[in-house]
């Protein structure tokens, strides 16, 4: 176990299912109550970087809301990838339909990376991250 | 004798079991899995499901007689087996 | 990305879906853990776990019908043959699974 715990948000602050981020020693850092438990990831999703703390947490499985890639945030193993969107049957205008094809083509070969977790602890009525 | 021609799945475990079910029985079958053939092939396949009002595979055609889903008791029927 | 961890993600997700629709994971285990082995490897592929035995028409609103659980768009069909088409899930009381024939919506008297 580390010996470098940081306070990081009081126990009350989020209730089961909620997310907070915080900045210790310069990371970026999700908290996460997942049914009373605490767990602490990395804020940048492993797919393309979005706020993880805008995403659902729904038992120990965290979805990014960006296009929703799927994180264990126990081992933050990377689950899935992004989902495609639905960009409907109309033909988008021309410049739209450039740029859409474009980040389509870079983003065809971005890879979902597992993110990294924190180790965290409860005490005096803080929730501890070691960053 | 009638013949067998039936279109599957590669990902589907009961279209394994039909083609089993056939080549068991020595039954000579023509088979196309969909998800491996090319657009105008799926599309031809597609049309030919909605035409018949099947939703999945397998899709088994007996001679005449079209059976949608995994049913040996009516394809021993339809081959008198 | 672990198929194993990706199984048991997709199995709570599931589940959640299933239950209060009246149906259950299939108990064939070796059937069910083929089949979420199949809906891993298309999610893979698609970036959506589909129904390994419905086509894709690769038009997205029929598609969506065939995105696993899929019983909600198949209601009337699925219950009526009391498991959904590739057979992951099964009504609640089911215990034997292998009685259940795979019916089209034509042979129950639907559509």
């Amino acid at each position: 176990m580390s010996d470098k715990f940081v306070r990081a948000i009081r126990i009350d602050e989020i209730a089961p299912g909620g997310m907070k981020t915080v900045e210790i020693d310069g990371r970026e850092i999700v908290i996460c109550n997942s049914g009373g438990a605490y767990y602490a990831v990395q804020r940048r999703c492993g797919h393309m970087n979005a706020a993880l703390e805008l995403g659902t947490l729904d038992g120990q499985y965290l979805t990014c809301g960006m296009h929703c890639a799927q994180f264990d945030i126990v081992t933050g193993q990377a689950l899935s990838g992004p989902v495609p969107a639905d960009l409907g049957n109309e033909s988008p205008p021309p410049k739209l339909a450039e740029f859409l094809q474009h980040a389509g083509m870079q983003m065809k070969h971005v890879r979902t990376e597992s993110i990294r977790t924190y180790e965290t602890k409860l005490e005096a009525g803080w929730v501890l991250v070691a960053p | 004798m009638k013949a067998v021609s039936i279109y599957t799945l590669s990902t589907c475990p009961w279209c394994r079991k039909t083609k089993k079910f056939f080549a068991e029985h020595n039954i000579p079958y023509t088979y196309i899995d969909y998800d491996l053939a090319d657009q105008a092939t799926q599309n031809r396949i597609s049309q030919e499901l909605d035409a018949a009002g099947a939703t999945g595979f397998p899709f088994v055609k007996i001679g005449d007689e079209v059976i949608s889903g995994y049913q040996p008791a009516l394809y021993s029927s339809l081959l008198n087996l | 990305m672990d198929a194993e961890s990706r199984k048991k993600a997709l199995h709570y997700f599931f589940d959640k879906v299933v239950d209060p629709l009246g149906f259950k994971f299939t108990p064939d285990v070796e059937l069910m853990d083929f089949l979420l082995e199949q809906e891993v490897m298309l999610e893979g592929k698609h970036g959506i776990p589909f129904c390994p035995c419905q086509p894709l028409r690769h038009d997205r609103a029929r598609d969506m019908q065939i995105v696993c659980p899929c019983i909600p768009f198949h209601r009337k069909h699925f219950d009526a043959i009391r498991r959904c088409w590739c057979g992951l899930f099964v009504h609640k009381d089911v215990i034997d699974p292998d009685s259940l024939p795979q019916l089209s919506p034509k042979d129950v008297g639907l559509e």
